[in-house]
């Protein structure tokens, strides 16, 4: 018997390790075997009864329950790995997903303007509705006075324009409550606004925004024209076209020709109606000394001057020069 | 007299960054394009400046040339000076044709009767600015180029921006003349002050935006449509949506003038628990607040998004172009707003 503990002297070194570790934690599990049965466990032949032989056996049994925990374990890892590849394919998933569905939303999108033409959607009635009233409204702004409702009054927009041409626009916020007061505006500070405001902002509105818009209309017609004029003619203007802020006084020099020689004129156009866009004093000045011979025709220039646009004027004069010579 | 001249063309140059005197240069017109060529701008300054004196004394440069330069010089580059705004006054409602020769000839005349020693020079711009120079002497000294004062004029106007750097002595003098000049009555300074001068301009004509509701042009309502990540939700979108409509509201679309600040002079009573009566003197707590910033309308713009102010902001903060004062002063209130006003 000795013998057969040597031989399995080995053995009991490998389960060394097992029978400490089960009398670790296993010591409680282990439950009271009949000693025969033990013997055939495992497929193990045990070298018989008797103490040693049944602390062999336990050593076993320990060794065994270890290799099975092992297990356990790497099993556990094992699930926990595949859990984690579970959670990354799905969230996969959920992104593909959404990809998809942003997708077939543009799509449907892109259909809904393809509708069946026969019968007209409400979609389509009320988008047809927007646009005559935004076309409405684009004709109010376009007659030069225009108003919306603020909370506190009313927002007038003055749309200006000369000749065809649509220039500026400026605004007046006008408060109500308890009178009619500019609360703010954004017309150029040389109109005369609280002038115009003082006479008639308190009496009557609408004489008001009629004095407002004449004036802004006139001084952006005045500078209309002046900018017409520098812009074509500057070639035969002499030196630059003097004005102001209000474009009222505008002086320049040009060139007169008559029997082959050349004379300078010097125009001073005064518009002494702010509400006018044509000069009301044309006066035309030449070296001294050549006035008597060239008077006709500074007359008929300062007539030119006050009837016609400023840039038109000049034209006209410079091609009669042409046509003359 | 001509050594003071070029040297002064000189310090002027020296003044201009290396990589624009070529452009000021141009715009003076004094030196033809040839002499411009002779020009090494590769060089430094110091060495340019006197390549520049040295052609300018070759060509006999006058007092009006150097001034020229000077005006160029401060129109190009207007945000080295401080400006303050002056409003006048008159009572006439005749129509005024502003000439400017004659604008000219009054202004002169007006200065040189009280002090013959000035140097005045005059440039009217596209935009139908007048930049006045005028550097001053005294009775019994010849002007000195180096102390200058600045007007810009828009004619027809009641606005007159003035950079007086020195010599304020002569300050009464110069409002006198813009006043006779004009055709005007009186003159007062506003409490509206910056380097910036464009932007004082664009507070004074009104021509910053303002936000005026319009029915047309068609004021549409600039959803922000960024990459919508439809998985994220903003919680605080209605909170936001309302701070952005209220800054519009106060501050309107485009971009605000430039300020360098706002003070507030606060001249209240101290509010306290009645126990504490010792703090509770008759006279008004004075205390000095003053707001900088290197744009001030815009960092005041975006404080409420930030989230460090709450929406809607103070209105003694968003009156500032309205009322077009950054100096205020806050008393008691006796009636409904406080501090004295200037009526726009």
């Amino acid at each position: 018997m000795e013998e057969g503990h040597n031989s399995d002297g080995k053995e009991n070194a490998l389960c060394g390790r097992s029978l400490t570790a089960a009398s670790r934690d296993g010591g409680g599990r282990m439950s009271a075997v009949p000693l025969a049965q033990r013997k055939v466990e495992g497929g193990k032949v045990y070298s018989g009864d008797g103490v040693l032989g049944y602390l062999e056996m336990l050593e076993a049994q320990a060794h065994e329950l270890g290799l099975k925990q092992e297990e356990k374990e790497q099993q556990e890892k094992k699930l926990d790995r595949l859990k984690a590849r579970v959670q990354e394919l799905r969230a996969r998933r959920d992104e593909l997903q959404a990809k998809v569905e942003l997708q077939e939303k543009r799509l449907l999108d892109k259909e809904a303007l393809v509708t069946d033409p026969a019968r007209p959607s409400a979609q389509t009635v009320l988008e047809w509705k927007v646009k005559s009233i935004k076309g409405m409204l684009q004709v109010f702004y376009l007659t030069g006075i225009s108003g919306k409702l603020t909370k506190q009054g009313v927002c007038f927009c003055i749309s200006t324009a000369y000749e065809g041409t649509y220039l500026d626009s400026y605004y007046v916020d006008l408060l109500i409550n308890p009178e009619v007061k500019i609360q703010r505006h954004s017309v150029p500070v040389f109109i005369p606004l609280e002038q115009i405001a003082k006479k008639y902002l308190q009496s009557d509105i609408r004489r008001f925004m009629s004095v407002l818009s004449d004036h802004l209309n006139a001084y952006v017609g005045r500078r209309h024209q002046a900018d017409q004029l520098e812009e074509h003619f500057s070639d035969r203007i002499e030196g630059t076209l003097q004005r102001n802020s209000l474009c009222n006084l505008l002086v320049f020099n040009y060139t007169v020709s008559s029997d082959s020689k050349t004379f300078p004129f010097n125009v001073r156009l005064l518009y002494g109606n702010l509400c006018c866009s044509l000069p009301t004093e044309a006066i035309l000045s030449c070296t001294p000394g050549t006035l008597p011979l060239l008077a006709k025709m500074a007359a008929a220039h300062s007539n030119t001057f006050r009837q016609m646009a400023l840039h038109k004027a000049f034209d006209s004069i410079i091609n009669a020069k042409e046509s003359q010579d | 007299m001509d050594e003071v001249i070029v040297e002064y063309i000189r310090r002027t140059v020296l003044k201009i960054p290396r990589d624009e005197i070529m452009a000021v240069l141009q715009k003076w017109g004094f030196l033809s394009e040839a002499q411009l060529q002779t020009i090494n701008f590769r060089q430094t300054k110091e060495s340019i400046s006197h390549s520049v004196a040295q052609l300018c004394e070759e060509s006999s440069a006058n007092i009006k040339q150097a001034a020229l330069l000077d005006i160029i010089y401060n129109h190009i580059y207007p945000n080295k000076r401080a400006w303050s705004v002056y409003r006048m006054n008159k009572t006439g409602e005749e129509t005024d044709f502003f000439d400017f020769r004659d604008f000219k000839k009054k202004f002169r005349r007006q200065i040189q009767s009280a002090l013959i020693n000035v140097t005045i020079n005059f440039r009217e711009y596209e935009d139908n600015a007048i930049w006045i120079r005028i550097a001053w002497g005294t009775p019994y000294t010849k002007p000195n180029q180096y102390k200058t004062s600045y007007v810009v004029y828009h004619s027809q106007t009641p606005y007159v921006f003035i950079s007086a750097s020195t010599l304020r002595s002569n300050l009464p003098l110069l409002c006198q003349a813009m006043v006779v000049a004009s055709n005007y009555h009186d003159i007062r300074e506003m409490e509206l002050r910056s380097h910036c001068l464009n932007s004082l301009k664009d507070i004074v004509f009104k021509r910053y935006s303002q936000n005026f509701q319009t029915n047309y042009p068609l004021q549409e309502r600039n959803v922000l449509t960024e990459n919508v990540d439809l998985r994220i939700n903003d919680e605080n979108s209605s909170e936001k949506e309302r701070i952005h409509r209220l800054n519009q509201e106060c501050f309107g679309d485009g971009p605000q003038p430039k300020l360098d600040f706002a003070q507030y002079k606060l001249e209240t009573m101290f509010k306290s628990d009645p126990k504490w009566d010792v703090l509770e003197k008759k006279e008004p707590f004075r205390c000095l607040v003053k707001f900088s910033s290197p744009h001030l309308l815009e960092s005041l713009k975006s404080l409420a998004p930030a989230g460090l102010a709450d929406a809607p902001l103070s209105p003694l903060l968003t009156c500032i172009p309205q009322k077009a004062r950054n100096y205020f002063k806050i008393r008691e209130k006796k009636s409904l707003h406080p501090g004295n006003f200037v009526s726009p």
